[in-house]
């Protein structure tokens, strides 16, 4: 009776407990783990160890444990999911495809690794997201010139590539030196999708195909098309991470040289650990995660924010951007952020200045057109979060008395008036009581 | 479960490249630097006895001897453990273990007290367990101290209790009560029964072992097997109390099995190959990235590696990538599982065969030289007969001391995949434009795939473009690469990939531009040629420019497929947008002030005139009233006059329409009724003027 009483009160708390995901602490805390075998736990335990080091709290399951599921009541139970299950053919438990979408919907994170063999499961998971693996199963990247050397793997599917995006955001500050080892299928990104995004690609003389048969017609992917990792930043910021290779997140290829086949240099480690760390994090939401906040705009020398503009003010704008470096907000800084004042097409479109310390702001004149406006900041950068701001203004015109008064091109025709005036006047006396 | 070991078989394939055989390397040098990784201590001790004893365990079998300092706090805690009366079994046990090692200062007394308890425990312990937990820890004391008394009086009868838990299929229960029996509870069993054998005052019933050894060989019926010849044990049941996996499973069931083996005199029938695909299964695992599954892993091979049945001797090769060019020599090292050295052997090429094709052998039986500085078997020269390419080695080892075939096992014949790789010579290039109709040559150029070259070629749709070149191995033979691709990229980045196919000695590919036009998407333009040629055996796999061709297709009829469109560049389509600034309406242009000035003194110029105009004309005001009221009223309606003029000079200055307006109305009516009364008066004067 005590156990079901407990049992009782901590379900109580259960929502509490999982909704540490939030807009003011984006980073995802839970991550459920799905392998295909538990051993997977113990050999590619270097990735997890480096989560669990950064405070996610991992729950390792079998991809085929009856009892899984995303959520419960209505609240999910995680706020990440990280599938290492490439041969699965069917979840156990709640989840499914469906399942899977609809987290990433409501903005949770997901890392998927795939593998030769990889099942329709996982295959159309990665479709969704915008990733179309070779449909061969039997395929793998092949390269025959950027391979990895090594004394007893010479078939030339363990492939060192170097080729990464250039963002320092998704990669971290600190240049990639030594290549990552790749051993896995390929995919193609779909040029319809533009939220999806090449990190690792492989050389232009790489090629997708089954190392054991003889090729009789092209193969479907070929060089630098094919994307060995991606990654997806979806428009409500959910982050995924689709690798086509498992072992490259292993102990062992974390731990293993490298050197490139045609190069000299053989470096002690390979990039993987790097490589793949740096991405959680990103993946994650401990970098590259913005916000905005404290958006003020109002007439220079003034501090209210008025209702309206006139046009031809001069005006000022400022906004708060901070980054979430995984603990606290850290001020933005960067050169290229941009405020437009639009209505139906920009009518300025200025750079922000900023003082380093988070603060963006710029001066301008109101266009001398009235109608409804808006401040917008569409801020978009590779691997950050996507800001949208915008608020809306009236512009109106000038009241008549706002014009001016007396223009002295004028003159002559108020002196012609006044004149005529005063000559009526002496006229009608004139006129009136001469003799 | 079988599902997830499939996973793991997928795992351990990816792992090792494999065909029909995998390569299984000894325990090296990776280990060690990963075991000082794996088990750091944390403030100078290893939180448990338990993950103590598994780290010393480990630094001990792999030699480690830069080990971390934990031996003052360590023993601290055994001696507390073992003076405990609260300790369990399991807590003795460990610490026992511990001390093992450490060899800590214990009291004689403390050991008296722990033995009397512990006995007890067996006595009427009924579970496995308690079975297993003290008669370890009394086997332990009976090797730490000597003059502690710890034999069993009644060792059959406890070796009949524990015995009793076991199942017709050679594994056991936990306890009576619990019907499921287990793989792992096996494991236990045997090593408390290689226990009670130890501490047994008199010898054990000799019926009673033989039947336990009947019991193992069942136990080993029930276990499984991966395609690259490793064995392991697994747990049948998933819903165990305490589930272990197949690594810790197989470990037990080597301990038991191994410390039973070292205690009995007979021989137990089991085959080579069982142990030494226990042996792989192990080493299989590669680096364990756990500290449990790593003690495991270590613990069984140290295990497998004296045990009493049979060594298993591994089989390795340093590179399996040989190169003909670098003439690169065969190596074959053969060492224990822990990587300790071999007694003599020979080692025997028996065939070789491309793979694939298993009948055509390449080499027979031959025997590989031995290095004993290096301790590697060599074939000094690849024969002629191997050319570059896939190939299986079969090896076998041969022991050539009797005595050593009855204490090692080598698992028979061992296949090995080899990649034997060289420079293909590449010959013959050449690129030319054919006449479609005539198969006439129009030109036809000579290209170095070697070095660098760059053709440029014109061509239209009625034209043919042909490539050929030749591969030869080293070896002098035709070469046969698995990637012959030729890519035509046009200016619009719309690529097509041809695989250029052979036709006898040499490669050849026809591009016919009149069937190709649709595919081209009927883009005119320049086409870059690039001609990639690979292979895993071929060492100067080239990806090469070769140039590029002028094509002259026809217009694109209406219905014509359209070119895919081309992805975006990442780069650009995230950058800052140029910036926009209003242009303001321009403000009207307007005359200098002094022009405006100089013209409303133009325009003063009348009144001036028409005031001097008065004066020269001599006007005057005679006509005035004189009398009292109309001249009132006339100076009113002339006032009245002058304010709505300064009304107007008013409304110009500052006021607004309305404030004007009201005054005006006023003004009006004042105006309207001081001006008739003047002007009344004016009128009756000037008739009185004419009447008169």
């Amino acid at each position: 009776m005590p156990k079901l009483a407990l049992f009782l009160i901590l379900i109580h708390f259960l929502p509490f407990l999982c909704t540490s995901f939030s807009p003011e602490n984006p980073s995802s805390r839970r991550v459920l783990v799905l392998l295909d075998d538990l051993a997977l736990k113990s050999s590619h335990s270097v990735y997890f160890k480096s989560l669990q080091s950064r405070g996610f709290e991992l729950d390792f399951k079998l991809a085929d444990d009856p009892k899984i599921g995303l959520q419960r009541y209505g609240q999910y139970l995680y706020d990440g999911l990280i599938l290492f299950c490439p041969t699965t053919e069917r979840f156990g438990g709640s989840i499914d495809l469906a399942a899977i979408l609809d987290f990433v919907d409501s903005g949770h994170d997901l890392i998927i690794a795939a593998d030769n063999n990889a099942s329709d499961l996982i295959r159309e998971i990665a479709t969704e997201c915008g990733v179309d693996f070779d449909e061969d199963p039997a395929a793998m990247v092949i390269d025959h010139t950027s391979y990895a050397v090594s004394e007893t793997e010479g078939d030339h599917t363990l492939i060192a590539s170097d080729d990464f995006i250039k963002s320092n955001v998704l990669l971290g500050s600190e240049k990639i030196e030594a290549p990552v080892l790749f051993q896995g299928i390929g995919h193609s990104l779909s040029p319809a999708n533009s939220l999806v995004l090449k990190v690792l690609s492989a050389s232009p003389s790489a090629y997708s195909a089954n190392p054991k048969s003889k090729l009789s017609s092209p193969p479907s992917l070929t060089g630098s098309a094919i994307s060995l990792v991606s990654i997806l930043q979806a428009r409500n910021n959910a982050r995924i991470l689709i690798s086509g290779s498992l072992v490259m997140f292993s102990n062992r290829f974390f731990r293993s040289g490298v050197q490139k086949a045609g190069t000299p240099t053989k470096h002690e480690k390979s990039g993987n650990e790097q490589f793949l760390t740096e991405l959680s994090k990103w993946v994650f939401h401990e970098r590259g995660h913005l916000k905005a906040v404290n958006i003020q705009h109002h007439k220079d020398g003034e501090a209210d924010e008025p209702s309206m503009y006139r046009i031809n003010d001069d005006l000022v704008y400022s906004v708060e951007i901070y980054e979430w470096s995984g603990r606290s907000w850290e001020p933005y800084v960067a050169d290229d952020v941009q405020v437009q004042f639009y209505m139906m097409s920009p009518y300025v479109l200025k750079n922000l200045s900023t003082d380093k310390k988070g603060r963006y702001f710029t001066a301008f004149k109101v266009p001398d057109v009235y109608g409804v406006f808006q401040f917008k900041v569409e801020y978009q950068r590779l691997g950050y979060t996507s800001l949208s701001l915008s608020k809306q203004i009236p512009v109106r015109p000038y009241r008549h008395n706002e014009y001016e008064r007396f223009i002295p091109a004028a003159y002559p025709y108020y002196g012609a008036a006044f004149s005529m005036m005063a000559g009526f006047f002496i006229f009608t006396a004139v006129h009136l009581y001469n003799k | 479960m079988a599902r997830n070991l499939v996973g793991f078989l997928v795992l351990v394939l990816a792992i090792s490249i494999c065909e029909a055989a995998s390569i299984f390397q000894p325990i090296s040098e990776s280990h060690r630097s990963a075991a000082l990784e794996l088990f750091t201590p944390t403030d100078g001790s290893f939180g448990s006895l338990e993950e103590t004893y598994e780290a010393l365990r480990t630094f001990g079998i792999l030699g480690i001897q830069k080990k971390p300092h934990i031996g003052t706090g360590s023993c601290q805690s055994v001696s507390e453990t073992l003076g405990s009366s609260s300790s369990t079994t399991k807590d003795l046990f460990f610490a026992l273990k511990v001390n093992s090692i450490l060899e800590c200062k214990i009291d004689e007394a403390i050991f008296q007290e722990i033995t009397s308890r512990l006995k007890a425990v067996v006595n009427d312990g009924n579970s496995l367990l308690d079975f297993y937990y003290s008669i370890s820890s009394l086997a332990l004391i009976k090797d730490q101290n000597s003059k502690v008394d710890v034999l069993l009086g009644d060792a059959d009868g406890i070796f009949r209790s524990i015995k009793a838990l076991s199942q017709s299929d050679g594994r056991w229960r936990y306890s009576s009560s619990n019907p499921e029996s287990s793989t792992y509870a096996a494991g236990l069993a045997l090593e408390a029964l290689a226990g009670v054998m130890s501490l047994a005052s008199s010898e054990i019933d000799h019926s009673l072992i033989d039947t336990l050894k009947n019991d193992i060989v069942k136990l080993f019926d029930s276990i499984e097997k991966y395609d690259d010849g490793s064995f392991y044990f697994d747990e049948k049941l998933v819903d165990a109390r305490e589930h272990h996996g197949p690594l810790s499973t197989t470990s037990a069931v080597i301990r038991g099995l191994t410390a039973f083996a070292s205690l009995t005199s007979g021989t137990i029938t089991l085959s080579g190959n069982k142990i030494l695909g226990l042996a792989k299964f192990f080493l299989g695992i590669g680096i364990p990235g756990n500290s449990k599954d790593f003690f495991n892993q270590i613990d069984s091979l140290a295990c497998l590696e004296s045990n009493r049945i049979s060594v298993p001797l591994i089989l390795s090769l340093p590179a399996t990538v040989l190169s003909l060019t670098k003439k690169d020599q065969l190596k074959v090292k053969v060492n224990t599982v822990l990587g300790s050295s071999a007694p003599p052997l020979t080692v025997k090429l028996m065939q070789a065969f491309i793979s694939g094709s298993k009948d055509s052998s390449v080499i027979e039986s031959q025997e590989l030289g031995f290095d004993p500085e290096n301790a590697v078997h060599i074939l000094d020269v690849l024969p002629k007969s191997v050319d570059v390419g896939n190939y299986i080695f079969v090896f076998e080892i041969v022991l050539h001391d009797s005595v050593d075939k009855k204490i090692y096992t080598t698992g028979g014949q061992t296949q090995v995949p080899l990649f034997v790789t060289g420079v293909v010579k590449i010959d013959n290039a050449e690129i030319a434009v054919l006449d479609s109709d005539l198969g006439s040559i129009e030109t036809q150029k000579k290209i170095d795939l070697a070095g660098e070259t760059s053709v440029s070629l014109s061509a239209n749709h009625l034209q043919k473009l042909r490539l050929s070149f030749q591969l030869t191995t080293p070896r002098g033979k035709f070469f046969k690469p698995h990637q012959v691709f030729l890519k035509l990229r046009h200016e619009t980045e719309v690529e097509h990939i041809f695989v250029v196919g052979n036709s006898g000695k040499q490669f050849e590919i026809i591009l016919d531009f009149l069937g190709l036009v649709e595919k081209f998407f009927y883009l005119s333009g320049r086409y870059d040629i690039q001609l990639t040629v690979g292979d895993a055996v071929m060492e100067n796999s080239i990806l090469r420019a070769v140039g590029h061709v002028e094509l002259d297709l026809p217009e694109a009829p209406e219905k014509a497929p359209r070119p895919p469109a081309r992805p975006v560049d990442p780069y650009s389509r995230y950058g800052p947008k140029a910036e926009i600034t209003h242009i303001f309406r321009a403000p009207e242009k307007r005359p200098p002030k002094e022009l405006s000035l100089a013209f409303l003194g133009l325009t003063l110029l009348p009144f001036v005139g028409f005031f001097i105009g008065l004066l020269r004309i001599g006007v005057n005001l005679k006509n005035f009233p004189t009398l009292a009221v109309p001249a009132t009223f006339a100076i009113l309606f002339h006032l009245g006059i002058a304010a709505v003029i300064l009304l107007y000079v008013l409304f110009w200055l500052k006021w607004d329409l309305f404030t004007t307006l009201k005054t005006l109305g006023f003004l009006g009516a004042f105006l309207m009724f001081v001006g008739h009364r003047t002007l009344s008066h004016l009128a009756s004067t000037s008739a009185k003027l004419k009447s008169t």
